[in-house]
């Protein structure tokens, strides 16, 4: 995938206008998952920007709990939860995940909610 | 009939202390559900790719079904089954194509018509929260809680209508008709880390570390949500906690409707209180 069509990719499914962003860094601020990930929301939306394509391989967009912080406090109006899940997408479409039922161990699984794996599996699991 | 009511698949087994204690106080109030017949997963998670509509559909199908059952409303409790059912049918009613593709797929004709309610929703505005005073007792009188609303009731803001983004306080209208006194909480929507309990155990133990101790620094004594992962987060992982640090003092976290029936003096056994990590039965000696 060149860095023209990621562009376009992350444009037509987030819905999204990444060149809107003006660096304010209000939603690295306020991510949840901020402590374990490796690229600040902030900076995946300048690598977009800049048409970075290893930016489809950061950690950060699996780290992301889709809580809305970020798209409720963005000063520019960008749904930055959308952008994230765009390029969560474009991996997922090609079979790149990050988790695999296997992976959940199973004292984890006999005790949590059922809810827990369906919307984990539909955000991190091809 | 009754109000139609979508439990969601995490509340027949799981979470069944949520279901049970929604039925047993509403009915006790007077506001009866009717659960949908054959009813399916909600799908959990709204879909946020805008080309995604097979995520939709799930929800979509609850929908249109529960719209041919009763009175133009359907009630669901888990936040996130809410949020998803809210956010479809926004969109089933807003979004041409959403509403196009999706009625084409299930052969249905619906366009977003129901109202999609909470039960805190139901408490405010069918009962009202003078006539809610007036039906408890005195027992959770100075009782200090924590309303945890987590990520999913609020935002977004403009789709669920539940009051500020970031500082919702409905559920603090609540505690207060139900006689208790809810604490200043700013941590009332930070996400404890939701679903990524799956993938990344440091993520959620930070985040749920920050809540309770938020919590706690307010002299809370007992934490409430309307989610089944947020209880399931802020709950299992208080024992850990302890093992780790011998200061760290627990907080029982309940469902709302829990704390409800402990306040309309329902029977124990009717609310699941026996299906916490961190015991909760000290708080039935307050008062």
């Amino acid at each position: 995938m060149t860095s023209e069509e990621m562009t376009r990719k992350v444009k037509e499914l987030s819905g999204q206008n990444p060149y809107l962003c003006m660096q304010c860094g209000l939603c690295s601020a306020s991510c949840t998952g901020i402590g374990v990930m490796d690229l600040l929301p902030r900076q995946v939306m300048r690598f977009l920007q800049l048409g970075k394509e290893e930016i489809l391989k950061n950690r950060s967009i699996w780290m992301c709990t889709t809580c809305l912080i970020c798209t409720a406090r963005c000063p520019r109006g960008i749904d930055i939860a959308r952008v994230m899940e765009a390029l969560r997408t474009i991996n997922l479409r090609k079979g790149n995940d990050i988790l695999a039922p296997e992976d959940v161990p199973a004292e984890l699984l006999a005790e949590i909610p059922q809810m827990a794996l369906t919307s984990g599996f539909r955000k991190l699991s091809a | 009939m009754g109000i139609p009511y979508f439990p969601g698949c995490t509340l027949h087994v799981k979470a069944k202390g949520l279901d049970d204690s929604t039925r047993a106080t509403l009915a006790a109030l007077g506001l009866e559900l009717t659960e949908l017949p054959e009813w399916t997963c909600c799908g959990t998670a709204f879909p946020l790719a805008q080309d995604n509509y097979m995520g939709m559909v799930a929800s979509a199908r609850i929908l249109a079904k529960a719209a041919k059952e009763g009175d133009g409303r359907l009630v669901t409790v888990c936040s996130f089954c809410y949020n998803v059912l809210k956010r479809v049918n926004f969109a089933l009613k807003n979004n041409d194509e959403a509403r196009t593709k999706l009625n084409a797929y299930l052969e249905e004709n619906y366009n977003g018509e129901l109202r999609v309610l909470h039960p805190l929703e139901l408490l405010r505005d069918d009962l009202g929260f003078d006539s809610l005073k007036t039906r408890v007792d005195r027992k959770l009188k100075g009782m200090k809680v924590a309303c945890y609303y987590g990520c999913m009731l609020s935002r977004p803001a403009k789709e669920m209508e539940f009051g500020e983004p970031e500082n919702p306080a409905l559920m603090e209208e609540f505690v207060k008709a139900v006689g208790a006194e809810p604490v200043d909480f700013p941590y009332k929507t930070k996400c404890c880390g939701s679903y990524q309990v799956l993938n990344n155990y440091d993520l959620v133990a930070g985040r749920v570390k920050d809540i309770l101790k938020a919590a706690r620094v307010r002299d809370s004594e007992v934490i409430i949500t309307s989610c089944p992962l947020c209880q399931f987060n802020l709950d299992w992982l208080q024992d850990r906690f302890a093992d780790e640090d011998k200061s760290f003092s627990k907080i029982p976290v309940l469902y709302f409707t829990q704390l409800l029936g402990i306040a309309l003096e329902i029977s124990v056994a009717k609310l699941g209180l026996d299906n916490h990590y961190v015991d909760p039965k000290p708080l039935l000696q307050a008062g």
